[in-house]
């Protein structure tokens, strides 16, 4: 199974002791909300790739480093190998010559627009995922939930938020029991791409069957134990803002002001002046 | 004495199925424990769900008659209402699992966490439960790590923690190994002489036999009979007439009767009482 | 006698289950796409049968559900768009299901279900592709050099995307639509909500 289904896998196993577990989960929540919206707001690849390394620091310090680069190496790398090339020389608003490649006897002009409209789009993603990767590895179930709670949302979503990453193990649980069933009667991987669509159903009706059983008993068994009682349920997790907690919150505020400035003085591409930032038409 | 359930002249067609419960009349009364016996299809799974609402309020369907449980007729109050009256307990452990507990102990304060109880009574509670039911040390546990008895026992304890007037039990061993079935009962047995009042569907009439004091048996949606436990596991050609097997001591005894010639006088229904009626038998 | 229909909490705690499993099972859709290597993303698919099964809102809510899940743990902020994409879908296959464009032994029923997953639904992919996710190729080879040819010979940025996205899109969508047929076929009716 491939590196970004392992991360969430792993996600029972893993436990973690670090400055970053011990952190309130509001502060991790919101730093990620903010960084992400910081990536989008400003279209300037080295300041882009200093909050992503901000982000790497923070995973290093969690422990997670190794798994967030992986991730990244999965889904954000393969985005620059495909789009820098072929933006470079193909991007409709290509004007700058940066230079000329010269393979098997083509020559490729090379132009600074299109190169870094691939590099500041991975770069941003990249962003994304890995802030996001690090609030969820370094964040307990449990504290997930009380967050949840305070952000007031309604039982009925926080239920089904959390149902929905427990239902995913046991679900992929399943489907290594159908698998190796199905393997032991002649299912074969390696086939044409219509036998392979054949494989896929051969494994997803039987999961599906199975769960749609499942649906009928759990709505039964929760309605039995009084999910319906129109009353604020309660919460049985705690959590607590701490000093630390209040110095990550005073942090994110301090550089949310100087980046204004910036933005206020340099527009959305303070650092490198990029001239465009959505295309037009 | 005192009826916590009441089913009078009750009557109950599924959406999709006829006739189910047909002119339904008993009682379970505080402190007893009733089991239900049947054939498959016989309405047993059925009569449980009346007794918390879920039918009508899930299942929707055509009712005749009503239910009172504890005071509360089901069809005006909702499920979550009757929740704190009613505990019910299924076949399969795991699916009635809330599926978002982490543990053991969350687990089982769920159904109270439901009701918005306090923090500090929900602890209280679940304690207790957990320790009723001989689930103590296994508190930080998921519940997914536990074995299919102990699991049971769990789902046993989110009732308890509920403590609720009556306690009905589908087939709750149907799906457990012998020792998980031998664990389960263990803890009925004990719920049993504390007083709970429980009314228990199950197919293992032998466990049954030690626990009941009344048996209800059913057939086609109809009562056949509800009398003592011992009276109607003494009817065994009737009982096996419509595919219930009775205890095998009991069974051995009427055969000896009918095949051999050698009465008893009276049908033992538990392995103690058929080495006491048996040791006077071969000792005169 | 008195009648009684199931009430309304009923449904509305089936749904409560219900949501989550879609979410779940477009999750472990993208999973079994992984190990059986089958030609599609393999990640919609359980919304279009939740919508068949239970309808459009519990179709809608668990495809988004399950989008919102994987913004929030891997796939990073923005990808919540992508959880707008998935109500497009199960709109949809709520509008095959009232015009009847989902019968699978009439095959010519689907073909208008077939253009609305194709290229209508590819318009609004494309649009959060380049608006959200700059609209750059897709990390595939063969996509991407369609991409590139596309490019290269019309330089236009829209179009490249679009086709891009038609050469994914199209099978992806057309196989999990029949997928959640056949597997809405084999679905014992009481589980079916939804009235046809």
């Amino acid at each position: 199974m491939g590196v970004v289904r392992r991360v969430l896998l792993d996600k029972r196993v893993l436990t973690g002791d670090s400055i970053i577990h011990r952190l309130d989960p509001r502060p991790k929540f919101f730093f990620f909300l903010w960084i992400s919206v910081l990536a989008y707001v400003f279209y300037d690849y080295v300041l882009t790739a200093l909050f992503l390394l901000v982000i790497l620091a923070l995973a290093a310090a969690a422990g997670i480093l190794r798994r967030i680069l992986l991730v990244l190496a999965v889904i954000v790398l393969p985005g620059f190998a495909f789009a820098i090339p072929i933006l470079s020389v193909l991007f409709p608003w290509n004007e700058t010559l940066m230079f000329k490649l010269h393979i098997l006897g083509f020559e490729l002009p090379l132009y600074y627009e299109g190169f870094t409209w691939g590099l500041s789009w991975p770069l941003k993603i990249a962003v994304c995922v890995s802030s996001a990767l690090l609030f969820y590895l370094t964040t307990e179930p449990g504290e997930l939930i009380a967050l949840l709670f305070k952000l007031r949302l309604p039982y009925k979503f926080i239920y089904m938020v959390t149902i929905t990453l427990q239902l995913i193990p046991l679900l992929l649980d399943e489907i290594q029991t159908i698998y190796q069933a199905q393997l032991s009667r002649g299912l074969r991987t390696k086939a044409n791409p219509v036998k392979r669509i054949w494989n896929f159903l051969a494994l997803v009706i039987p999961l599906t069957l199975s769960s749609l059983m499942k649906v009928q008993t759990r709505a039964i068994a929760l309605e039995s134990r009084g999910f319906s009682a129109p009353v604020r349920k309660t919460c049985l997790y705690d959590i607590r803002l701490r000093a630390g907690d209040h110095l990550f919150f005073s942090a994110m505020i301090a550089v949310t002001l100087l980046l204004a400035y910036l933005y206020l003085l340099y527009g959305f591409s303070p650092i490198v002046h990029l001239k465009f930032y959505y295309v037009a038409g | 004495m005192e009826a916590v359930v009441s089913f009078e002249e009750f009557s109950y067609s599924y959406p999709t199925r006829e006739d189910v419960l047909v002119d339904i009349d008993f009682q379970v009364h505080r402190g007893e424990v009733l089991g239900v016996i049947g054939p498959n299809g016989a309405g047993k799974s059925t009569l449980c769900r009346c007794l918390n609402g879920l039918i009508p309020h899930f299942y929707g369907g055509r009712i005749r008659g009503k239910v009172i449980v504890a005071g509360l007729d089901t069809q005006e109050h909702s499920t979550a209402e009757l929740s704190m009256k009613v505990g019910l307990l299924f076949q399969d452990p795991i699916e009635q699992l809330s599926g978002v507990a982490l543990t053991v102990e969350e687990e089982v304060g769920f159904g109270l966490s439901m009701l918005g109880y306090p923090k500090e009574v929900i602890g209280e509670r679940v304690a207790e439960a957990i320790e009723r039911v001989g689930l103590k040390g296994l508190e930080g546990r998921s519940p997914y790590e536990l074995s299919g008895g102990q699991q049971q026992r769990l789902a046993l304890a989110t009732v308890l923690a509920m403590r609720p007037e009556v306690i009905a039990l589908d087939e709750p061993t149907a799906l457990l190994d012998p020792i998980g079935k031998y664990e389960v009962f263990g803890v009925l047995r004990e719920l049993a002489s504390e007083g709970s009042t429980l009314m228990v569907v199950e197919h293992e009439i032998e466990e049954l036999a030690y626990i009941a004091d009344r048996i209800l048996l059913l057939h086609g949606g109809r009562i056949l009979s509800i009398d003592e436990s011992k009276r109607v596991l003494s009817e065994v050609s009737r009982l096996k007439e419509i595919g219930v097997d009775p205890p095998s001591v009991t069974e051995l005894t009427y055969l000896l009767e009918r095949e051999v010639g050698v009465a008893l006088g009276e049908y033992p229904t538990t392995l103690p009482e058929a080495v006491r009626l048996y040791g006077e038998v071969l000792r005169s | 006698m008195t009648e009684r229909e199931a009430t309304a909490p009923a449904a509305r705690i089936l749904a409560v289950v219900m949501i989550p499993m879609i979410a779940a099972l477009n999750y472990v859709g993208g999973v079994l796409v992984e190990l059986t290597k089958a030609p599609i993303w393999g990640d919609t698919w359980a919304t279009m049968l939740g919508t068949l099964i239970s309808g459009l809102w519990v179709g809608a809510v668990g495809g988004f559900l399950y989008n919102i899940i994987m913004a929030f743990t891997v796939w990073g902020l923005p990808a919540w768009v992508w959880g707008t994409a998935n109500i497009v879908v199960a709109l949809i296959t709520w509008i095959c299901i009232r015009m009847g464009w989902d019968d699978l032994r009439r095959p010519w029923t689907l073909i208008p279900a077939f253009i609305l997953f194709g290229p209508i639904y590819t318009v609004y992919t494309t649009m959060v592709s380049i608006l959200i996710f700059g609209g750059g190729p897709l990390w595939k080879p063969l996509p991407a050099a369609i991409y590139a040819a596309v490019l290269k010979s019309t330089g236009n940025f829209w179009l490249a995307n679009y086709v891009q996205n038609l050469s994914t899109e199209i099978p992806d969508k057309w196989i999990s639509y029949i997928i959640s047929l056949l597997i809405v076929s084999r679905v014992p009716r009481r589980f079916i909500l939804v009235r046809r």
